[in-house]
């Protein structure tokens, strides 16, 4: 597989340069993130979410299955991502390039391993069926800090998904069609955002760094938090090292960007919830 | 000026019928020639009619003669260097292809550097060669290395439209402050200005005119222009 | 309903009999390994891991190749055995593939890569047997192989984990803790106190997090004081070999100019 092509000396020169100054080449402040742009579809559960020119589409559907016999009361949360060449001239189809095995290892860790959702809330008949909710991500084009965007397509997805609702009578189960009776959300233990900082030697740490950003940084450190403060991953793979109190400096940074974020994704959630007639016969 | 898209019918008729780009010639039915057009865009011509062409858009670069381009120097093979400038193949550039240079004396190039460079020879079946001098009158004529700066991606049309001197954009930054620009066909532009924040103030403007990116118009440019901090 | 052990009983044991801040016996065994370069053998209680570093030499493939720099080359395999039960972990594993990954980003700003354009440096992780602080022990124990390989570092990497159970802060965990509390692994490098790799998956308040990070630089010094011992007992028993032959037995002391310094 071919290496991607480096930056040019003067770029590499510019950006550092620019940095030291504290500034950025799309005119932002440094810890001044792009704001991202959530668009829903005709069907629940359908959102893409834009930052800047990194796009990322994220779609949720759920059916019922058996569950496998060492989690009877359990429902089943998949995520699957997929990195394709569409997204930027580097990636090629088939085989996961290390851009793709951080992406997913991220949108497992922040979507699944968090617990956001109460998968307990997804058992409909112990031992017979529950419910096996698959999230599906695309990365439609990257420009920069694919992962923030691809987890908070994500998160909203599953806000916004509704599932039909499910009567049981004993052994016997009941699916109603949206149409019948109104779908339910999902249960949501907590939401949790991600925010990634690039760090570059003698300059300050910028919030959702651009491509060009991210190719010249000397190290990326990742945060996912809910607005309750709660961190759910951090993710500093090597890069340069950083002194503890500037980890710390930035996990306040982070909390602050949080409930920004989740005030945002609520009214946009609302505004959307609005829009939609829901029929009731 | 009217606007064509691929396979239609572009009433191109004269005795020394030249076609530029975007232009096929064919045979009819009955032996009459036919000029259809090949890509999307706005049919052109000269004022005699004697050179047709299609002004379109696009963001990929061929490698066409005479071309002054700005590439990235990605390694060396014996005396040449392998020079990337966005075509389907990395282009040669002779290491003695510099004014004044000589096989004791050549130019100290490094992986990464930026050259402004000439397409000599651009034929569809070979690398694409560049050279940074005149061959005829060994002189380097603006090309070279490109040092500091910073480089641009943008449109090709956008950067026809830079390199039209009737175009506004240019003009409008250096009357706010003294910049230097190095113009490739190929889609990439190398400026260069004192202070960082200018730079930058270049960079987004080229990005909001570009078509592909919105396409500003003059007074849109100028409000977004006094908006940037310079 | 089977009982619950308990991660840390009132009168301040852990399940292992260890206190909350107590370390497990670390032991280093840095005897050469077959024709490898440096390699190295960690034990953190009953985790076991063994590392061998191949390099700096020739990049199997060109177009890998950086111009400029070294590429670090990281491969992890786990054994089947190494955990209670049986289980053939494929080298795909995404979980395997990103614990490589973080190894080779940990160490790519220490080791001085600028020094050898155009090489490769191969490093094989070998997990042997897993009780928890897995990621940690991996880390270490490269530091360790790369030092016997004289690749040159600007510091040893010192990794350990820690974990909350309820308020109260723990260090280097079993599989056990692990699989319980909300844990993080923090590695440092000792002489700047600086940084490199923190990794956490699981829920915890940020106040929490402070303590424990700033808890877990600290370790990372102590775990750093282990591991000089076993290099300088190392490198004393070679500079004795490297004497007793050229000399032929007479020692001679005013000859020797090896400094052992303990301040380093």
């Amino acid at each position: 597989m071919p290496r991607p092509p480096s930056p040019s000396i003067p770029e590499k020169e510019f950006v550092y340069g620019a940095l030291k100054q504290s500034l950025r080449l799309d005119g932002r402040a440094m810890l001044e993130m792009r704001t991202p742009t959530l668009s829903f579809g005709p069907e629940l559960g359908w959102v893409e979410c834009a930052m800047g020119k990194t796009r990322v589409l994220a779609q949720v559907d759920g059916k019922m299955v058996k569950p496998p016999p060492e989690r009877p009361l359990e429902g089943i949360i998949s995520i699957h991502s997929e990195l394709s060449p569409m997204a930027s001239n580097e990636y090629e189809p088939g085989r996961p390039t290390e851009e793709e095995v951080a992406l997913t290892r991220m949108l497992d860790k922040v979507l699944r391993r968090s617990d956001a959702v109460d998968k307990e809330s997804l058992c409909v008949l112990a031992g017979q069926r529950v419910w096996h909710i698959r999230l599906t991500i695309h990365v439609l084009s990257d420009a920069g800090n694919m992962v923030d965007c691809a987890c908070l397509a994500g998160i909203v997805a599953l806000k916004h998904f509704r599932r039909p609702e499910v009567e049981v009578e004993g052994d016997e189960i009941t699916v109603h069609h949206p149409s019948e009776r109104a779908p339910v959300p999902l249960s949501m233990h907590h939401t949790p955002f991600c925010f990634t900082f690039a760090f570059f030697p003698d300059a300050p740490p910028l919030v959702d760094p651009a491509r060009l950003e991210e190719t010249l940084s000397a190290g990326l450190l990742s945060v996912a938090l809910n607005a309750q403060k709660e961190l759910c991953v951090v993710q500093k793979a090597g890069g340069s090292p950083l002194p503890a109190e500037e980890v710390l400096a930035i996990m306040d940074i982070a909390v602050a960007k949080a409930r920004e974020l989740d005030r945002l994704v609520e009214a946009r959630l609302q505004e959307d919830w609005k829009g939609r007639v829901v029929e009731v016969r | 000026m009217s606007s064509v898209l691929p396979g239609e019918l572009v009433p191109a008729q004269h005795v020394n019928l030249k076609l530029g780009p975007g232009l096929l010639r064919q045979s009819s039915l009955n032996g009459q020639p036919l000029v259809i057009s090949t890509r999307a865009g706005e049919v052109h011509h000269t004022t005699n009619r004697s050179r047709w062409w299609i002004e379109g858009n696009s963001r990929r670069y061929v490698p066409a003669p005479q071309e002054s381009v700005v590439g990235v120097v990605v390694g060396r093979s014996g005396e040449n260097w392998k020079v990337d400038i966005g075509s389907s193949h990395t282009a040669t550039l002779d290491g003695l292809a510099f004014e004044g240079a000589t096989k004791r004396n050549r130019p100290n190039l490094k992986v990464g550097s930026l050259l402004f460079a000439r397409v000599s020879l651009a034929h569809k079946d070979m690398e694409p060669e560049l050279e940074c001098f005149d061959a005829q009158t060994r002189k380097a004529e603006g090309h070279g290395e490109l040092k500091g700066g910073f480089l641009v991606q943008c449109s090709l049309k956008m950067c026809r439209m830079l390199l039209d001197p009737n175009h506004f954009l240019f003009p409008l930054l250096g009357s706010r402050f003294p910049l230097e620009s190095a113009i490739g066909m190929n889609g990439r532009v190398w400026i260069s200005a004192k202070d960082p924040r200018q730079v930058i103030a270049i960079a987004r403007c080229i990005e909001a005119v570009d078509p592909d990116g919105g396409g500003m118009d003059e007074a849109a440019a100028k409000k977004f222009f006094s908006t940037l901090d310079v | 309903m089977s009982s619950r052990i308990e991660i840390l009983n009132d009168g301040g044991y852990r399940s292992d009999g260890r206190k909350q801040y107590e370390l497990r016996d670390i032991t280093i065994d840095l005897t050469q390994q077959g024709t490898a370069d440096g390699s190295a053998q960690l034990t953190h209680g009953l985790t076991q891991v063994l590392v061998t570093v191949f390099g700096p030499r020739e990049a199997k493939m060109r177009s890998q190749t950086l111009h400029d720099r070294a590429v670090l080359n990281v491969e992890m395999s786990v054994a089947p055995f190494s955990t209670g039960e049986r289980r053939k972990r494929s080298r795909a594993d995404r979980r395997i593939l990103e614990m490589a990954a973080m190894i080779a980003s940990t160490f790519e700003p220490v080791v001085q890569t600028n020094l050898y354009p155009r090489s490769q440096i191969d490093i094989y992780v070998h997990v042997l047997q897993q009780d928890g602080s897995l990621l940690p022990a991996c880390i270490n124990a490269t530091t360790l192989a790369l030092v016997t390989a004289g690749v040159p570092l600007l510091d040893f990497v010192c990794a350990v984990t820690g974990g909350v159970h309820s308020t109260s802060p723990l260090l280097d965990l079993t599989t056990l803790e692990e699989n319980d509390v909300p844990h993080m692994t923090v590695a440092v490098m000792p002489r700047t106190r600086k940084v490199t790799l923190v990794t956490m998956e699981t829920r915890l308040h940020v106040e929490r997090f402070r303590e424990l990070f700033e808890l877990a630089c600290e370790a990372g010094q102590t775990i750093h004081r282990e591991m000089k011992y076993a290099v300088k007992d190392r490198t004393v028993a070679l500079v004795n070999a490297m004497d007793a032959g050229s000399k032929g037995g007479a020692a001679d002391d005013h000859d020797r100019d090896v400094v052992m310094d303990d301040r380093i």
